[in-house]
């Protein structure tokens, strides 16, 4: 376990890519020996790991290995359930958001989610997204309008659906419903996107506006992706995280994860070789 | 592997399969079975089958034959009613016995205001109590409210009756009514609804009791479909930093209106033709008043209470027609839930 912080460490050290300017990197969330119970079993083990703003960091590993829980962590969606908890330190901008004494509802609108499947609301496409806008401000109707087609946009839907803002959201093909979810979770101004496998029940077309959508989201958002698919992984993000059994055993650049993996289980799941 | 698992196989089965495939080919597991034998069982099953669909469909038309029945029934009853006092049955107040003469006004008012009154309380509480047994409620506390609120709605309804006429209405008399008649005496239109004098019975105490019956069905429907909205659907609501108030009203109640509706009108029905709770704390007068403090009668009360004393064609036929009146408005009820429902599926799509 020791092995796997230090060679985060030796990771993060690493040089970056040559002909660049080495980039500062900033921690939007450090996560700091955090462990999750679901009950009595403990399926997350003294995690530590840094999310660097502006960046798109993955999560891979077999199933189970935990890296939807140590998502769900991030914006304390498993609050919900009774028996799930976490100890550690989660700290976003400085402010450890495990805390009791965390505003939920102000945190995740500061973390926001897209799921596994696409998730619109019963109503239509243009409530859809107002919905989150008005949960946290009042704003006149023009205003509004504006921010829906922005987020819109934002998603790379609105020329899709700009002349059918009043049709249900459930109407939607599923890659546009995707993109709606994602307009959805724009909107509210987050500051940091989590993706829960979003490409999952996509077909490849969709998938690839996703993944382009989530290169141009980068450039505003702290950015974490759970994904089964590593070819995925390899194309969207800048940072890689390997979970096997709840814990971390690599993180890295995407690049040196890919090419040359410290751990020989990382070495073994990114050849298929198990998972 | 193919290759490692396959050699036991053939160790094991190898040579009795080569020598007994000649002598029986039945005998090999997995060989096809002699035609004539498979077609002999597939003609049996087929006439077995041929049965099962005679018989549901039997069993299906069977109920239409009821229904039609019940309506034919219905209507040659009530014609000499209807022959005698006309359309103005349903608007005329009077109950006479004793002249023959016969309208349903006061029924008709009485089953509307107390199946009213008993939706306005039951449909909001019992959709709450569905959200907190879905939402709130800590699992060990979900099972036993839950079958609590079921075997509310296993209650005959004579219990009902006795404890509202016994318990329930002498303690409103002591209690409520006086303070409803005193808080709202000087409040227009609302002393009118509420003028004393409190007897315990009447039309709000049916209300309340039809209301207490009701709400199981409102619970366990509503408790049901809250149930089916997927985790990850509230999970996005909850994720937008959405409280449960509003998950509850944006997203929950959206998803499940049409499920909520279909349990609000299978209660509405009940409520309409509940008899004998009614009979026993509505007060059984043929009149109409503005307050529901008052003594009033339902259609399935005044028939419960007044068949076995009801002499000449008349008055049976003036009975017989308030059933079927109960009928039309019963049929009118789940035709608007159904036109309603037709009419948000299709605002959805």
């Amino acid at each position: 376990m020791s092995a796997s912080v230090q060679n985060v460490q030796i990771q993060l050290d690493a040089p970056v890519p040559a002909g660049e300017a080495p980039e500062i990197l900033e921690e939007k969330i450090s996560i700091r020996n955090l462990e999750f119970f679901y009950g009595d079993s403990r399926a997350l083990k003294k995690i530590d790991l840094p999310l660097y703003s502006r960046k798109v960091t993955a999560f891979i590993g077999p199933s189970g290995c935990g890296k939807s829980t140590l998502l769900r962590v991030l914006n304390r969606m498993y609050d919900l359930y009774p028996g799930q908890r976490a100890t550690g330190e989660v700290m976003l901008d400085g402010e450890n958001l495990l805390s009791p004494s965390v505003d939920i509802n102000l945190l995740r609108a500061r973390v926001g989610m897209v799921f596994q499947k696409p998730t619109p609301f019963p109503m239509s496409i243009y409530e859809n997204v107002a919905f989150g806008i008005r949960l946290y401000e009042d704003l006149p109707k023009n205003e509004i309008d504006a921010r829906v087609e922005s987020a819109l946009r934002r998603a790379a839907l609105w020329d899709e659906v700009k002349d059918k803002l009043g049709a249900a959201g459930q109407a939607l093909s599923g890659g546009q419903q995707q993109r709606l979810c994602i307009a959805r979770t724009v909107a509210v101004r987050p500051e940091v996107i989590l993706f829960d496998e979003p490409c999952s029940a996509l077909d490849p077309i969709s998938t690839a506006k996703i993944e382009e959508l989530i290169d141009e989201l980068k450039r505003d958002y702290t950015i974490v992706i759970v994904t089964h698919n590593m070819q995925q992984a390899a194309r969207v993000s800048d940072f890689t995280t390997f979970m096997y059994l709840g814990e971390v055993v690599e993180f890295g650049p995407t690049g040196t994860m890919f090419t040359a993996p410290t751990d020989r289980r990382t070495q073994d799941y990114i050849t298929g070789r198990f998972g | 592997m193919a290759s490692r698992g396959a050699i036991p196989i053939l160790r094991q089965y190898g040579r009795r399969t080569l020598t007994q495939s000649l002598a029986d080919p039945a005998s090999i597991p997995g060989a096809p079975a002699p035609t004539d034998r498979r077609t002999a069982r597939l003609n049996r099953l087929r006439a077995g089958d041929a049965l099962f669909r005679r018989m549901t469909r039997a069993a299906a038309l069977g109920v239409l034959l009821l229904l039609g029945g019940v309506i034919v029934s219905l209507l040659v009853g009530s014609t000499p009613a209807f022959l005698a006092f006309g359309p103005g049955f349903v608007t005329a107040e009077v109950w006479n016995p004793v002249t023959d003469q016969f309208g349903a006004l006061a029924p008709i008012h009485g089953t509307l205001v107390t199946s009213a009154i008993a939706m306005l309380i039951a449909v909001p509480i019992g959709i709450m109590i569905a959200f907190f047994l879905t939402e709130l409620c800590p699992m060990a506390l979900r099972r036993p409210i839950g079958m609590a609120i079921e075997l509310l709605a296993g209650v005959p309804s004579i219990i009902y009756g006795i404890w509202g006429l016994f318990v329930f209405a002498p303690f409103l008399q002591k209690y409520v009514q006086p303070l409803i008649i005193a808080t709202f005496e000087n409040v227009p239109l609302l002393s009118d609804l509420f003028a004393g004098p409190p007897y315990g019975i009447g039309v709000l105490t049916a209300g309340l009791i039809l209301a207490i019956m009701v709400l199981p069905f409102v619970t366990a429907i509503s408790r049901d479909v809250f149930d089916s909205v997927p985790p990850v659907m509230k999970e996005a609501a909850y994720g937008l930093g959405c409280t449960r108030w509003e998950v509850f009203r944006s997203v929950i109640l959206p998803y499940t209106r049409v499920g909520v509706i279909g349990g609000v009108m299978l209660g509405l029905g009940r409520a309409l033709g509940e008899t004998m709770a009614v009979t026993f704390v509505i007060g059984n007068a043929h009149r109409i008043s503005a307050s529901v403090l008052a003594p009033g009668t339902t259609i399935s009360a005044s028939i419960a209470n007044e068949f076995t004393e009801a002499v000449g064609d008349i008055y049976t036929s003036s009975l017989i027609a308030l059933g079927l009146i109960l009928f039309a408005i019963t049929f009118a009820v789940l035709s608007a839930a159904r036109l309603m429902l037709a009419r948000l599926d299709r605002g959805k799509s």
